[in-house]
């Protein structure tokens, strides 16, 4: 390289960076108005059935973005989430009855416990699945799913098809879904937050090199099943914690409803429909669809109709974006930023130099 | 010398078929040492024995006199070694830059790895350092899977470098790339062997494995047949005949006496800088049964055959061979429709038949036996066979072609339900030849039938070749083995990077005093010279 081919490197680096730091004021920027509108909402909105809609759509964007951490990164595609959905739901509904929670904010502090339970049962599932790869690996999640499902029916302290009752909050009647709605928004923001963290580690980026070629990122001595296997676990604590939430929310636990088969496949197309593998796309995803689900299903319930639209609008996102709505986005973005950068050569980078122009 | 890697006693067999046996090697540190063979010698199997990537039964494995037979690839790299692959492979959707940091965390405590954030300042100089030094840094930002393959190849040497290593394993860093380009490999990896890195090296191009290593080892079918200086080794007639074969016929080993005493008796002198073509002869009356007429194809950025021209008589067999990189399996490839014409033309029968679908090829009567293993390892012989007649209809047909077939190789009703997996590789060779007589077609093309073959079941697998030649098939043959191949056929043509370096009847061919120039891509011409 030549003096003048760095300086004109080093041009081009200071134009991105100026870029950079002004797309990064805007971002801030962004984020801190979804906040603010985000824990406006309640306040705005006192209509408790959109509430309600409210507090289960924030359930499933933390279960959606914490699955991404996951499958979305890695590229090995879970299927079976809702084990640790389900033992965080148990995990309270059973300490909160023998430990004699009262109802109330206390039974909140057994959230990060929920957690930790789900953790715990994500270490030997991890072991076992992680062993296998790709369409096996999403088999043997599947299997895993239904052995717990019918573990929750058939032992004896989960109380089996007759389920569990939680305490029940004392809150007031028009602000009953207020707390719930607050705890659920602060595991978003957690959940976000190590999202966000994983990916721009070291540890995610060899996630990210897993999901493009495990083999070759042995190779480059990425210790592949441990990364892999600490991912699984990370991803199944926020999980963990919003099923204690949403089961507590709901006042009872039944097997069919801890451990449910659509809720494994729900994240798996919220992550899809938003963008697998993005940040914001997992939570947009799960913005979109399960609130749509839920309005719909208030408004057309008895009917299958909800179910057509969900389905049509399901079509349409894999017809017209096929990699998801985020990186379709991203991808158009960048264009437009390339060109701005480089005019004349939008896609054809600046490459022609020294070797650069005999390697091409 | 003390030898930095080691390798002893190392066999491995996949199926019926031995890729490594009782192999060998030593390469010393700070050499750069050359691993080259005939195709199907076991060289990439050898690469991913050492780095982890087989497990291996028997032998054994040493780096800096520690064991790693069996190592995970994570943790051989963690001691030092780096490889790269035959077809590169990088982080696709990363950017060049995240493929280089992927391999930054060798030394580092793993717990700082999930904490730390990927790229620090330092880690992106360094990064940024070594793109400069193989040539890509201005592409930097770039998605890997938006380089071009030379380009690949840059990255894919960066980004082991980042880490790092003692020992560089790069399989076939100059296959595929353009002179240039070469050029500034070898300058890039002489430069890092002057600064203290060991390099073992596969490379199918003999110049540049010949001015660029210290020692180089021929492997031939899983053994390690000679280690020496690149003088040595071109001039050990040996090497010759791992690239030409033979050594199982009388009559071939009567010449290789005579030829093959020393290099002094090999013609000295020879230049092949300028092509010796002998036009085929165009035999008088109808057009041969296949014309190809000027071809050009590729993949990607490059022409791999560069103007090629040979025709193939009916009911003969037409014998193709060269050196590893020649285009032979790519003119096969364009002959059966798997790849696109870029210029020229193709003729069978008569008709036109390049830019027809592979389907409507095979409809025409032309059937390609490929050379990796084809077959359906998980169904039964007879479904496999019974495959290659799933375009008909006629059941009746297919039940009569079947009783021809199954008459032909009795392999066929006598392993019938068998897997065919489990077959050996001789095996299942014939049952391949079973499934492509199915379709009774008039053209057989066949990819190098004999490969990791023993010398007897390969002289069966040329008896099944004749026998299908006697029953009026006419075969166009690419061959490793170019001895047995030319002396089984009629016509002999000798394709070399591209162009058709030699053409005339099997025997003509045989016994022209260039081939061995021919294969060892001038070496011994430009030694005698020197």
């Amino acid at each position: 390289m030549t003096g003048a081919k760095t300086q004109d490197l080093a041009a081009v680096a200071a134009k991105r960076g100026r870029r950079g730091l002004a797309l990064r004021v805007l971002a801030a920027a962004s984020v801190l108005v979804v906040v603010v509108v985000f824990a406006l909402f309640p306040v705005a909105v006192t209509d408790p059935t959109a509430t309600s809609i409210a507090v289960f759509t924030l359930v499933f964007m933390v279960a959606t973005v914490a699955w991404n951490v996951f499958s979305g990164y890695s590229g090995y595609l879970a299927l079976g989430h809702a084990v640790f959905f389900g033992c965080g739901g148990y995990a309270v509904a059973l300490a909160a009855r023998d430990w004699h929670f009262k109802g109330g904010w206390d039974v909140f502090g057994l959230l990060p416990f929920a957690g930790l339970v789900a953790a715990a049962v994500a270490i030997p599932v991890g072991v076992i699945a992680l062993r296998t790869r790709r369409h096996t690996f999403v088999v043997v999640t599947i299997a895993i799913f239904f052995i717990f499902q019918l573990a929750a029916f058939n032992l004896s302290f989960t109380g089996g098809t007759s389920g569990i009752e939680l305490p029940l909050a004392p809150f007031t009647a028009a602000n009953y879904n207020q707390p719930f709605y607050y705890v659920a928004l602060a595991i978003l923001v957690m959940t976000v937050a190590m999202s966000w963290a994983v990916r721009r580690s070291r540890f995610g980026l060899q996630l990210l090199a897993i999901r493009d070629d495990e083999d070759r990122a042995r190779g480059l001595g990425v210790k592949t099943t441990r990364v892999k296997l600490v991912a699984f676990v990370l991803s199944a604590f926020p999980v963990g914690m919003v099923g204690g939430l949403y089961f507590y929310f709901l006042g009872q636990i039944f097997p069919q409803f801890a451990f449910d088969p659509l809720f494994d496949i729900s994240l798996a197309l919220m992550a899809f429909l938003g963008g697998i593998g993005t940040l914001l796309g997992p939570l947009l995803g799960a913005l979109v669809l399960e609130s749509l689900q839920q309005y719909l299903t208030q408004t057309f319930s008895g009917t299958g109709t909800y179910l057509i639209a969900y389905g049509v609008l399901f079509l349409a996102v894999i017809l017209l974006l096929p990699r998801g709505v985020v990186p379709t986005i991203g991808q158009y973005l960048a264009h437009r930023r390339a060109r701005a950068l480089d005019p004349g050569a939008a896609r054809e980078p600046a490459v022609r130099h020294d070797v650069a122009g005999a390697v091409r | 010398m003390s030898a930095l890697l080691e390798v002893s006693g190392v066999s491995k067999s996949f199926g019926g078929v031995h890729a490594l046996s009782d192999c060998g090697l030593e390469v010393g540190e700070g050499k750069i040492h050359g691993l080259i063979g005939p195709n199907g010698s076991g060289k990439t199997t050898l690469f991913n024995v050492i780095t982890g990537y087989e497990r291996i039964q028997q032998g054994e494995v040493r780096f800096n006199g520690m064991e790693i037979t069996n190592a995970p690839p994570d943790r051989v790299f963690g001691l030092g070694v780096g490889r790269t692959f035959q077809l590169t492979r990088l982080f696709g959707r990363l950017s060049v830059l995240e493929n280089m940091l992927v391999a930054t965390q060798r030394k580092q405590g793993w717990l700082r790895g999930v904490l730390r954030r990927s790229g620090s300042v330092a880690e992106t100089r360094r990064a940024m350092e070594l793109l400069e030094f193989v040539g890509i840094a201005t592409l930097a930002h770039e998605p890997a899977s938006d380089l071009s393959y030379g380009q690949r190849k840059l990255l894919e040497l960066a980004s082991l470098l980042v880490a790092d290593p003692d020992v560089l394993l790069l399989d076939e860093p100059a296959g595929g790339v353009n002179p240039t380009l070469i050029k500034h490999l070898a300058g890039r990896i002489s430069e890092l062997n002057a600064s203290g890195k060991t390099f073992l090296i596969v490379e199918h191009n003999m110049e540049f494995v010949m001015n660029l290593c210290d020692q180089v080892t021929v492997l031939s079918q899983g053994t390690a047949l000679v280690t020496g200086t690149p003088g040595v080794v071109r001039s050990n007639p040996a090497v010759l005949d791992a690239y030409l074969g033979g050594e199982d016929d009388e009559a071939t080993q009567k010449r290789l006496a005579a030829t093959g005493a020393g290099e002094s008796t090999r013609p000295s002198g020879v230049s092949i800088s300028s092509p010796i073509v002998k036009p085929a002869k165009r035999l008088g009356g109808p057009e041969p049964l296949l014309r190809i007429d000027g071809v050009v194809a590729g993949y990607g950025g490059g022409d791999i055959l560069k103007q090629v021209s040979l025709d193939v008589p009916e009911g003969r067999i037409t014998c193709i061979v060269g050196p590893n990189g020649a285009g032979k399996s790519t003119l096969l490839a364009t002959v059966s429709g798997l790849l696109r014409l870029r210029r020229g033309e193709i003729r069978f029968g008569g008709q036109v038949i390049s830019g027809l679908a592979p389907r409507q090829i095979l409809a025409r009567g032309i059937a390609h036996v490929p050379q990796a293993h084809s077959l359906f390892p998980d169904m039964t012989v007879r479904e496999n066979v019974e495959m290659g007649a799933f375009t008909i209809d006629d059941r009746a047909l297919v039940a009569q072609r079947l009783k021809a077939v199954e008459e032909l190789y009795p392999i066929v009703r006598e392993r019938a339900g068998e897997k065919a997996g489990s077959l050996s590789g001789g095996q299942q060779r014939l049952v391949e030849f079973a499934r492509c007589m199915m379709l009774d077609p008039s053209l057989i093309v066949l990819d190098e039938p004999s490969m990791g073959l023993d010398p007897q079941t390969r002289r069966i697998v040329f008896e099944m070749v004749e026998l299908m030649n006697s029953r009026g098939k006419t075969i166009l043959l690419v061959e490793q083995n170019a001895r047995a191949g030319l002396k089984l056929s009629s016509h002999g043509v000798v394709l070399e990077n591209g162009i058709v370096r030699l053409a005339g009847s099997g025997r003509e061919v045989l016994e022209h005093p260039e081939i061995g120039a021919l294969y060892l891509g001038g070496a011994v011409a430009s030694d005698a010279t020197r």
